[in-house]
This record gives C-alpha cells, sequence and structure tokens, in this order.
C-alpha cells in the first residue's frame, strides 16, 4: 500500500494541478484470479486541456478556464445554484429530502461501509459517502448561514471557494453511483447520494456542466432526435426489419415485431442502447410475447422508443421531459400500459420519480407503468410457452440492478423465473436483494467514457461487483460456461467492460446477460440454443 | 429571591424555547412541496415477507389498479417500530459502524434518555405525590438518576475522545461537535456529583420542580441546582441544532426512504403537485427557457425551445 496523504476539506481548495489523491492498483481491493486493468496517468496533452486535480480521472472535456473573468463566473453561477437548491420552490422536487439530509447528519460514519466504491478505492477519504456532502455543507454554511458567518471555523464553515473548489466538486458529484446503499445504513435516514444527485443538479439545471453523455449527447439528443443513441424513427424501423430477419435465421420463426400498434394491450420500451449493444434481449423480448400471445406494440415516435431517463441522475427538468413524452405518446397510442424492457433507472424514472412530476390524466392510475420483470413471471409460470430447465444447464448466478431492486422493491420475480427455466440452483452473491452492490455502472457510469474515466470505473465502482462475480462462481473449474443474469442495460454494459477488463470470459468463460434471454433459451421449440455461446448441440427431445 | 424566580423562568423558557423551536421546524418540513418519490427498500409497511426481503407492491403485475395501500395507521406502525428499534437499540449503528462506536453512542443515548425519563418521574413525583401523598415516582428516580448520568458521561467522554483520536473521525468533528459533547458531558457530570456528594439531592431537585410547576420558587442548593440549569440550557439550545436528528428522523424515513405512495388523478397529492407545477423555474442552464412555469417547461419540444431561445 502506498502511503496515505491525510486529506481535508479545505484541500478541494488547493490550487494546485496535482491530484488530492493518486490510485495504485496495490491500493485497490483484491479481485482473485484476474487481470488488474490499466490504471494510468491522464495524458500530457489532456493535462494542458484539462483539470484532472480531483484524482487523475474525468469524463468533463470541459476546458479549464482561461481567465479570472472565466473562473469567477463559474465560482458565482456555483454561489446562485447552491441557493436553489436549499429554496422549497426553487428547487421543489427535492429540496425537503436535500435538507433534512444537509441538517442532520451527525457523522457517524455508519454508511461509509456501505459504498462499494470507497471500500474498493482501499477507502480513499474522497470517496467516502459523507465526504462530498461535508464540503458542501461547509461551504453552505461559511456563503449562506449566520452561524458559518459569524462563528467560521467553530462550526466547520472552512472551505473556501474558488474555481478548484467548484471544479473539484464537479468531479466529486461524478464519483457517486447514486445507488443509495448508504441511505439504507444510514441510522438518521440521511441520503448522501441524493446529495451528490443535487449536486449534479446544481451544475446542469444551473451552469449547463453535466458528463456530456448525459445531457448532450444524453436527454439534449433524445428530446431532438429521439433517441440518446442518436437512433432516429427511421433507424428504428429499419433494425426492426433486420431484427425480424434475425430471429427467423436464429429461431426458424417469422415473427412481425409490431410497431405503433394503436390500442394495443403493452407499450414495451426498450433503452434503445439494447438495439445496438445487445439485440439478442429486445429481440428474445419479441420471439417471446409472440409465443405467449401478448398483444404489444413499440412506439417509433421520437423518444417513444428509448425508455433511457438520464435526467433521473442529474436533472429534473430532463426528467419530467421525457417522462412526460413517453406517457403522452402511450396515452396517444390508446395502450393499456407501458411495460419497461430491462433497464433499470429507465423503471425507477418512470414508474416510481416521476409520478411526482406528470399531473392528473398522466398519473399511474391513469396510465399504468410497470417492470418487466412480473410480466416475465407470470409468462412462465402461466405454462403458455413450453420450457425446458435443461437448456439453461450452467452456473448462475444474479445482479440485482439498484434502481429495480434497493429503489423499488423488485427482488422475487427475477428469482422465480430464474428458479423455474434454469437447471442449476441460482448462486446468489453475497450480499444480494436489496442489499446488493451496485455494478458500478449505475448513475450514467456506464455509458460514461470521455476521457480516461472507463479506467476509474473499471478499476474502482466496477472492483466490488467483479469481486462478488468471482466468489459466486469460486470453485468451478474455468472451462465451462457461466452466467451473469443482469436485467439492466446499464448493469451489462458495465459488465462487459468489467468482463474484459479483468479477464474473466477471457480466464473463467464467464458470460453475461439478461433474463428474458435466459427464457428463451429455455424455450423448448428453439432449434438451435439462443446463447450464442453455448455449443450448438441439438436440443434433447 | 430573584435568582429563584429567575431559575423558575428557566424552567419554563427551556420547555416553550425548545417545544416552539422544534414545532416550527417540525412544521416547515410538513409544509414543504411534495417532494418526487425517492424511496428505499425495505419499506417497513409493506405486507408479510415483503417488509423483511425488501419487496414491494410492484412485483405485481397490474399494481397501479390491484394494489390497495394500508391505513394510515397501519403503516405508520411497523414504520414507529423501525424508527424505535434505532433510537433505542441503533441497530443500523450496531450492525455497520466499523469505527466502534456503538457501545458508547448507546451509552450516551441512554443517558439522555433517561436524564429525561429521571425528570420526567420527578414531575410527576411532585403532581401525584401532592395529591395522593405516593413516593413511588421518587423511589424510581433515585435509581434512575443515577444510572442515566453515568451512562451519560461515560458515552459522551468516549464519544469525545474516540472522535478525537481518530483520524477520520476527527477529521470530520467540528468544534461545535466536541462543544455538544462537553455540554452533555458537564450534564451528566453535574448530576453525578449531585447524587454523590448531597444525600438530599434528590429531596432538592424535586423541590426545585415543585417551585418550577407551582411558580413558588424555593431556594435549593446549588449543587442540586446545576444539573437542572444546564439540562434546561441544553433544552434551549438543542432545537437550534441537528442534536434534534430524532425528529428529523420521522421525517426522512416517513416522508422520503419509506413514501411510496403513487398518486391519482385528482388525489391530494396531485392536487398539491399542480400547484407546485405552476411554480416558475428559475434556473438559470442553457437547456431551460425562462419565464414558464414547470408544467410550460417540460412540454416544450426541441423546436419551440430553439426559436424560443
Amino acid at each position: 500500500m502506498s502511503p496515505r496523504k491525510l486529506i481535508r476539506f479545505k484541500d478541494m481548495a488547493a490550487r494546485t494541478e496535482e491530484p488530492l489523491v493518486s490510485l495504485s492498483a496495490d491500493d485497490l481491493l483484491t479481485v482473485p484470479e484476474s487481470d488488474q486493468p490499466p490504471l494510468d496517468a491522464p495524458k500530457p496533452r489532456w493535462l494542458e486541456t484539462y483539470d484532472f486535480s480531483l484524482d487523475g480521472f474525468s469524463d468533463l472535456d470541459f476546458p479549464k478556464p482561461k481567465s479570472k473573468e472565466e473562473e469567477d463566473r463559474l465560482v458565482r453561477g456555483f454561489l446562485s445554484g447552491l441557493e436553489k437548491l436549499f429554496d422549497p420552490q426553487n428547487n421543489w422536487p427535492f429540496a425537503k429530502i436535500f435538507k433534512l439530509s444537509m441538517d442532520y447528519c451527525v457523522h457517524c460514519q455508519t454508511c461509509s461501509e456501505a459504498c462499494h466504491t470507497y471500500v474498493a478505492s482501499g477507502r480513499q477519504e474522497i470517496y467516502r459517502p459523507t465526504f462530498r456532502s461535508e464540503v458542501l455543507r461547509r461551504i453552505y454554511q461559511r456563503y449562506f448561514t449566520p452561524g458559518g458567518k459569524l462563528l467560521g471555523s467553530f462550526v466547520g464553515a472552512d472551505v473556501e471557494l474558488n474555481y478548484k473548489t467548484v471544479w473539484r466538486l464537479l468531479e466529486l458529484s461524478y464519483r457517486c453511483n447514486l445507488c443509495r446503499r448508504c441511505a439504507l445504513l444510514c441510522p438518521v435516514g440521511v441520503d448522501n447520494a441524493l446529495i451528490a444527485r443535487e449536486l449534479r443538479k446544481l451544475f446542469s439545471q444551473e451552469m449547463g456542466l453535466a458528463a456530456v453523455e448525459l445531457l448532450r449527447k444524453g436527454s439534449r439528443q433524445q428530446l431532438k432526435v429521439g433517441s440518446s443513441t442518436g437512433m432516429n424513427p427511421a433507424a428504428l424501423r429499419d433494425m426492426m426489419e433486420f431484427a425480424e430477419d434475425d430471429i427467423y435465421e436464429r429461431t426458424g420463426k417469422k415473427i412481425k415485431i409490431p410497431i405503433d400498434k394503436k390500442g394495443a394491450d403493452i407499450l414495451l420500451i426498450h433503452n434503445a442502447g439494447e438495439f445496438l449493444s445487445w439485440p439478442d434481449n429486445p429481440n428474445a423480448f419479441a420471439i417471446l410475447f409472440d409465443a405467449a400471445g401478448i398483444n404489444w406494440t413499440l412506439s417509433s415516435e421520437l423518444v417513444g422508443y428509448d425508455a433511457v431517463n438520464y435526467g433521473v441522475w442529474f436533472d429534473d427538468v430532463e426528467l419530467a421531459r421525457v417522462a412526460l413524452r413517453h406517457v403522452k405518446i402511450a396515452k396517444e397510442l390508446g395502450v393499456k400500459k407501458i411495460i419497461v424492457g430491462e433497464c433499470g433507472h429507465a423503471h425507477k424514472a418512470i414508474c416510481v420519480t416521476a409520478d411526482r412530476v406528470l399531473p392528473g390524466d398522466l398519473s399511474v392510475t391513469e396510465m399504468p407503468r410497470e417492470s418487466c420483470l412480473p410480466l416475465l413471471r407470470d409468462i412462465v409460470q402461466s405454462g403458455a410457452v413450453k420450457l425446458d430447465p435443461t437448456r439453461n444447464d450452467f452456473p448462475i448466478t444474479l445482479h440485482d440492478p439498484c434502481n429495480i431492486v434497493r429503489l423499488m422493491g423488485i427482488v422475487q420475480p427475477q428469482r422465480e423465473v430464474i428458479r423455474a427455466v434454469c437447471r442449476q440452483p441460482l448462486r446468489e452473491m453475497a450480499p444480494n436483494g436489496v442489499w446488493n452492490y451496485c455494478c458500478g455502472g449505475g448513475s450514467g457510469f456506464a455509458i460514461m467514457s470521455t476521457l480516461n474515466f472507463q479506467q476509474w470505473r473499471v478499476n474502482v465502482s466496477q472492483r466490488m461487483k467483479t469481486a462478488q462475480i468471482m466468489e459466486a462462481f469460486k470453485g468451478l473449474p474455468d472451462e465451462g460456461p457461466k452466467y451473469v443474469c443482469a436485467p439492466c442495460s446499464n448493469c451489462k454494459g458495465a459488465l462487459r467492460d468489467a468482463l474484459d477488463g479483468y479477464g474473466l470470459t477471457r480466464r473463467h468463460n464467464i458470460q453475461y446477460g439478461g433474463l428474458v434471454d435466459l427464457i428463451v433459451n429455455a424455450m423448448v421449440d428453439l432449434p438451435r440454443p439462443y446463447f450464442e455461446w453455448l455449443p450448438d448441440v441439438k436440443a434433447p427431445d | 429571591m430573584f435568582f429563584e424566580w429567575l431559575l423558575v423562568l428557566l424552567g419554563w423558557i427551556s420547555v416553550v424555547v425548545f417545544l416552539v423551536v422544534a414545532l416550527y421546524k417540525i412544521m416547515r418540513v410538513v409544509r414543504a412541496p411534495l417532494s418526487l418519490r425517492w424511496e428505499v427498500y425495505p419499506v417497513p409497511h409493506e405486507s408479510g415477507e415483503r417488509r423483511h426481503y425488501g419487496g414491494s407492491y410492484m412485483e405485481d403485475a397490474d399494481w397501479p389498479s390491484k394494489y390497495r395501500r394500508p391505513s394510515a395507521l397501519g403503516a405508520l406502525a411497523p414504520e414507529l417500530l423501525e424508527i424505535a428499534a434505532e433510537v433505542f437499540l441503533m441497530k443500523r449503528v450496531r450492525q455497520y459502524n466499523r469505527y466502534g462506536i456503538w457501545p458508547f453512542s448507546m451509552c450516551m443515548h441512554w443517558g439522555i434518555y433517561l436524564t429525561v425519563a429521571w425528570v420526567g418521574l420527578l414531575v410527576l413525583d411532585v403532581v401525584v405525590g401532592n395529591l395522593t401523598g405516593s413516593t413511588f415516582f421518587s423511589l424510581i428516580a433515585l435509581y434512575v438518576g443515577p444510572i442515566a448520568f453515568a451512562l451519560g458521561a461515560f458515552g459522551s467522554l468516549a464519544l469525545a475522545v474516540r472522535r478525537a483520536t481518530n483520524q477520520e473521525l476527527g477529521l470530520y468533528t467540528t468544534p461545535l461537535d466536541y462543544a455538544n459533547l462537553v455540554f452533555l458531558f458537564a450534564i451528566f457530570v453535574a448530576g453525578l456529583l449531585g447524587v454523590a456528594g448531597d444525600p438530599s439531592f434528590l429531596t432538592h431537585g424535586r423541590a426545585y420542580l415543585q417551585g418550577v410547576l407551582t411558580l413558588n420558587p424555593v431556594s435549593v442548593a446549588f449543587a442540586a441546582l446545576l444539573p437542572f440549569v444546564l439540562l434546561e440550557l441544553f433544552f434551549i439550545y438543542m432545537p437550534f441544532s441537528k442534536l434534534i436528528h430524532y425528529i428529523a428522523k420521522y421525517f426522512t424515513f416517513h416522508q422520503a426512504l419509506w413514501d411510496d405512495a403513487f398518486k391519482s388523478a385528482g388525489d391530494a397529492n396531485d392536487r398539491r403537485l399542480l400547484q407546485q407545477l405552476s411554480y416558475v423555474v428559475t434556473w438559470s442552464g442553457p437547456h431551460i427557457v425562462p419565464g414558464k412555469t414547470w408544467l410550460e417547461e417540460v412540454q416544450i419540444t426541441a423546436t419551440e425551445e430553439a426559436a424560443k431561445k
């Protein structure tokens, strides 16, 4: 272990380019029988343009300010946003919870051990769930409260606000997966993850600063083009035609994927990233729904074919805009309900969080929106589709997406499906269910890969989950395939990078995928395995 | 008699200030705008097994039409039980805190609870004793007081030492936090010294409280008065500080982490939301069109947005 420098809150204001923390592989949590992913210093040419002074990593490709005026503008913008965060009208969506969390943390640090990032980093102080909250609290006290102005460092109001503090806080708001495991463990009910989210919101809603993948290429692009992937409606239609051909080729089934079908029972909305990165998943939904006789449709309206709602991670206005369009599109189609495909944050955004930004006739009772998992469970249990668990005869573990499990309480349906369609017993991770660890890709990290952020993510925030996977498959021979079931698009993105970065697929034949893929792989009328990594042998009669 | 009257007044002022400020803070939270849903499971008012493994009504298909919420009382009872387990046993601290503060924190908190109970017993003794001549409550107070002071003194001192000697805890502990612990320590030590130094401590304390309750000041030995005076000052100070986190806890859990109520068209939450959607968005980000209400803002299409800027 490298010698640890004592970090103080006031160091956040240090006018130096030297990172507060230098990560070394020796400090990080051990992942047995794995490769060490690269952990490089930023490229010298980046250092001239971008700020890496938090921990040597960044996703934020905003150039450093070039003048004192630019620096001052950032500081003024930050102070203005901070004031708004505490104002009950300006920040009505979260001011109450935010203020309670800011006012009543007793600094017992019980939450620290809940945080996979903090623990996996070798307990680097800046990643502790309370660190960024405390910096923000001290700034607020110093600049806004009479106690802080009067008593200064006696009450902890001792963090100076300058450009470096603002920038490091911006970076630090993107070192938390918003998995909210810390809130689960807090004895006072303080939510430090919400504070991180509100900090991101301050930067986005007041200053237009957010990870480029979330705002500019994310929700902005989704609202303009139709999808954060850049896919427009015409491209979607083309892809679905291709998907029909692919399904026919692989399964012999001639399926027409319904698009914009008025009066269907279900509007199915996928994370559009699935169409591009894991098309087997939406195709599996089509195969299963067709076999089960479900009356469903996709939408080709702008935004209607992409379930992502990145605003839930950083911006209330963007959250409301996307949610509103999803529900209005469903209303116009005349469907009975919206079913969200395997995408965790999209689940939480439209089923839970956005419930209270949509008025009257867009309420959940007027246009229901539900998770796909109970529906999948019901299809499997109904017997409408013939399934053979011996087709899924490999060790399997289940990753619990935080947004679906801890933050929505959907715990058992996916387990009931696995028990019904797999031959081998489920190897639960420890801990699991609502006490699970985040995949490390949560809150947008899975899609953030500007500059050298991906290295940080794979090495730090994804480390705990990787260690859990290794533990779940401990003692098994390397050769046979093993499956990590992750019913969430962003979790799969994170797993893809982790399995690759730590060499788990190459070394241990660990595969990953969704839940519906597993069901379809068990369908008896498929001529060959749906999973392409399984040997192509004739299925037993 | 001026000093004695002052002490009587202090007794009443401490209660009034505590209640008024605490109530003001509670009302501010109660009247704050309806937050977006932000729950974390397990939610204690969920039914049966779900309460334990963290399941929710969203595990069922068609929940928006099928789910029937428990009554307000039915939902509140398990929540209060869970909060009580945290208040009285600090189970999360015991299970997850790696700094070994649980025994110290338990001692300090139980010191506070029992000290308040001790004052309550003396008040009851004054009221009931005067009416019936019973000494039942003072007999219990005789044992509760020393236990409370000893636990509290040990707990507050040990916590202060733990925070001062552990670099990580120390980083987050402000001089004000230490002052709070010292304040509590002083109350408990004053109580201990009173108990140890004066065999009539309880009688004097009871006499002081009787004076406060009947607005009939009496002259009482300083050593017997000191813990009461410190406690009264503490009660005046407490609602202004984060030391009333035990009240905040109800709201952080009940109105945030466990608030899983979904909204129907026209219900109370929907009406509150409609009002909130009429607030003007004041944020200045480049993707926000200025001067619009929330409802207008979120309905603006990309084309309209470009045109209006």
